[in-house]
């Protein structure tokens, strides 16, 4: 079937109708886009015009990452915070989705217990967190009392979880001693967790689209709850998975109002809290590196940008998606 | 239904139209006259503070034919970048009040004009004689004024008094003292499980014990920033013992705790009615805490409860050590680059401060609670009033004549530089066994690079 070629007038009036959406594009994402590469080999401190220094910024964030400060402790920081926090999202998100999804009495209160705190403002959800993390008299730690676990420090410790220091203290305990195993970055992924309702939801939407017939399957073949997780759920799940795990990875390396708050803007206590978000504004704002910041901004999006491109690579082994005939 | 319809309509009209006389009626009726220049000034205070500002913008918009003060309340966050942004744009505000150490980053950026350009040589001399030493520091840059300090924030030790009376104990003269007072009241961590300290060094303070130890952080004439000298490792040695005594990750523990007290109350003030003692028999804190304790006294009365005393002192030095010494904020105004009109900044700045007449600044500090610049203002029969009635405050007042108060060094980078000694406090106080040396060591390294780039620019 030929198409019919568009006339001289309709050419001109879809210009004219995606112009608006043109303008914004390239006034709001392409102009800065190329304004901070320009910027990220200059000195630029918004005041005085940019003056060209070549790879000078670049040369700084590789010697920041070598000594472990700036730049170098807020990539450490991110990273611990990524890796742990979206597969620890993605677990979470899939399990509670799994037992909101069985049809239970009160099924539409307990799925909007859980997707309640996604709608609560971020600075307010942060204010909350302080209290409930208070190593004297917050809820948190009085929870971990009932099954035995002596109060955490939380937000005013730089020590995490999972750190060569916390080795060498596990190393050094004494029986008697409270352990202190938690630290502010592991709040953060505490309270990140307590916000998981965005990927519940559209958990909750895939699993209710998996063919009934297929569980009926797997039933008539003797398959076990735990089977039916494994082979039929999980794998009709993974494109949302996937989708969730791009979009958590994005998300978690741009989380900065949660840090502000909780760390008063300066990456307290000992820079633990100091994530690269926070260290981007820091030294564009406060210091006025502009030049600096946009290196950081660029190596950023490169970062993500291959740990995307990764994802989508082994997408093929692991993402499932379903074949309409 | 047509006339439900027609009544609510009616409502609502008569509602917005009795909305719109009332924002008529309550507009800003002191509008500039035409004959006068308008001077539009930002500044970030807010609650009772602001009525204060706002009659200090009364006054002086009353006594003038000239000028017209605009104030403009803006949020502190990114008052910078703001600032940046409308310096470019070529259209800045006349005067800007601020707190942050950011005044030598947006002098040696030309962000903001020296005082020079609008003050004559003999007020100039007039401001040298005039003001404090600690507010002069906060003012200039190098040897220039790039600012003028409106008011100075001044720590010292806020004591239990009942407390250490009834254990026979005297306010703290030489850091000795101090470290037995804190250790009678709470001889080891066991003591500590009741809840209440006798004093804890806070790491963010290394500022103020830096320099009761004698040392300074950057020297001026070298360019060189002394973090690692032996007074502050001193003072940081001595901070960590604290932590030593206790168990550092019980200190962070009840550090955090004091955030969890209703609407961040002095932690010095007994939470309970029944109770004598607050969560420290010592705390270091600014002059703005003795309206809290003033209040705590009141509401204690009005219940016909008893009130523990307190007092006030300044920081006490180790032998080798300054006295009368500390750590000394404040507001400064500046007036941009670009600015439309800077003499009548200049009036209103010379008004606020009580240049010309110690008098209206008396006023403006006594109303405020805050400590003026100069000892003429202090002088002043109204302020004196005040201080008679206020005597915890003129402890405060008598440390702002002090020659041993010091800011945050004047130098490009100061806020990476305040951040950078504070983290380098809180790790060799989170980790007492670890020698202080190289914490202090990298720290300095750090700042002095960030420097050389600053100068380099």
């Amino acid at each position: 079937m030929s198409r019919r070629p568009l006339k001289h007038s309709e050419t001109r009036a879809g210009w004219l109708f995606s112009l608006p959406w043109i303008i914004g594009f390239l006034a709001l994402f392409v102009w800065p886009l190329v304004a901070s590469i320009w910027w990220s080999l200059c000195r630029f401190d918004m005041i005085s015009p940019p003056r060209w220094v070549g790879l000078n910024n670049y040369v700084r964030l590789a010697n920041d990452v070598t000594q472990q400060q700036g730049f170098g402790q807020a990539l450490t920081n991110t990273m611990y915070y990524s890796l742990l926090s979206v597969p620890l999202s993605v677990v979470i998100g899939i399990l509670l989705a799994v037992l909101l999804s069985a049809r239970l009495r009160g099924q539409a209160i307990y799925r909007t217990l859980v997707f309640l705190p996604s709608v609560i403002p971020v600075v307010a959800a942060s204010i909350l967190w302080l209290w409930l993390l208070n190593p004297e008299s917050g809820m948190i730690n009085y929870l971990l009392s009932w099954i035995g676990i002596p109060p955490q420090n939380w937000l005013n410790q730089a020590r995490s979880a999972f750190s060569l220091e916390t080795v060498e203290v596990l190393q050094n305990y004494t029986a008697g001693n409270p352990l202190k195993l938690f630290g502010s970055k592991d709040a953060l992924i505490l309270m990140t967790l307590w916000g998981v309702g965005n990927f519940v939801v559209i958990y909750l939407a895939a699993i209710s689209d998996i063919p009934q017939s297929l569980y009926e399957a797997a039933e008539m073949d003797g398959a076990s709850p735990c089977r039916k997780l494994l082979h039929v759920t999980l794998p009709m799940l993974s494109p949302v998975i996937f989708f969730n795990l791009v979009m958590g990875l994005i998300r978690s390396v741009q989380t900065f109002t949660s840090i502000y708050v909780l760390s008063e803007g300066t990456g307290a206590p000992g820079g633990s809290l100091n994530l690269i978000s926070l260290e981007l504004f820091l030294s564009a704002f406060s210091s006025l590196e502009m030049g600096y910041a946009s290196a950081m901004a660029l190596l950023l999006f490169i970062g993500l940008m291959l740990a995307t491109i990764l994802l989508f690579r082994t997408s093929r082994y692991w993402v499932h998606y379903r074949m309409v005939a | 239904m047509s006339r439900f319809r027609n009544w609510i309509s009616g409502f609502v009209l008569t509602c917005l139209i009795a909305l719109m006389a009332v924002g008529w009626l309550s507009r800003e009726t002191d509008l500039p006259l035409e004959n006068r220049q308008e001077v539009l000034f930002w500044h970030f205070w807010g609650g009772r503070d602001r009525a204060v500002v706002n009659d200090v913008v009364k006054r002086f918009n009353e006594s003038q034919d000239r000028f017209f003060v605009r104030a403009v309340a803006m949020p502190g966050n990114n008052l910078q970048a703001k600032l940046f942004l409308s310096v470019t744009g070529g259209d800045p505000p006349d005067l800007v009040n601020q707190d942050d150490p950011v005044l030598a980053d947006w002098a040696t950026r030309g962000v903001i004009q020296p005082i020079a350009s609008v003050a004559t040589t003999t007020q100039i001399h007039q401001l040298d004689q005039w003001m404090f030493e600690s507010a002069r520091r906060l003012s200039k840059v190098n040897q220039d004024y790039y600012g003028i300090c409106n008011g100075l924030d001044i720590r010292a030790l806020y004591y239990n008094k009942t407390l250490l009376d009834q254990h026979g104990l005297e306010p703290p003269k030489t850091i000795e003292e101090l470290d037995r007072i804190a250790t009678v009241l709470t001889p080891d961590s066991a003591a500590a499980a009741e809840g209440h300290y006798g004093y804890l060094p806070d790491s963010r303070r290394l500022w103020a014990w830096g320099y009761v130890f004698g040392g300074r952080f950057y020297n001026p004439q070298t360019g060189q920033v002394e973090l690692d000298s032996n007074p502050i490792q001193q003072a940081i040695r001595w901070m960590a013992s604290y932590s030593q005594r206790y168990g550092p990750d019980n200190l962070a523990a009840f550090r955090q705790g004091d955030q969890s007290l209703p609407g961040k109350s002095f932690p010095l003030l007994p939470a309970q009615s029944d109770s004598m003692v607050g969560r420290y028999g010592m705390i270091m804190d600014g002059q703005w805490r003795t309206r809290d304790l003033l209040d705590f006294g009141r509401k204690r009365k009005q219940l016909g409860l008893p009130s523990p005393e307190f007092g006030v002192c300044p920081l006490p030095p180790p032998p080798a050590g300054r006295s009368r010494a500390g750590w000394v904020n404040g507001n400064f105004f500046v007036i941009p680059t670009g600015a439309e009109c800077p003499q009548g900044a200049w009036e209103f700045i010379q008004f606020w401060i009580g240049l010309n007449d110690p008098e209206l600044a008396a006023k403006t500090c006594a109303a405020g609670g805050w400590i003026p610049v100069s000892q003429r203002v202090v002088e002043t029969a109204e302020f004196q009033q005040f201080l008679i009635q206020n005597p915890l405050f003129a402890e405060f007042v008598d440390l702002a004549s002090s020659p041993n108060q010091f800011p945050i060094p004047a130098v490009p980078g100061a806020a990476m530089f305040k951040r950078t000694v504070e983290s380098a406090a809180y790790e060799a106080m989170s980790q007492p066994d670890r020698p202080v040396g190289p914490i202090l060591q990298q720290a300095n390294q750090r700042i002095q690079q960030q420097l050389q780039r600053a100068r380099a620019e």
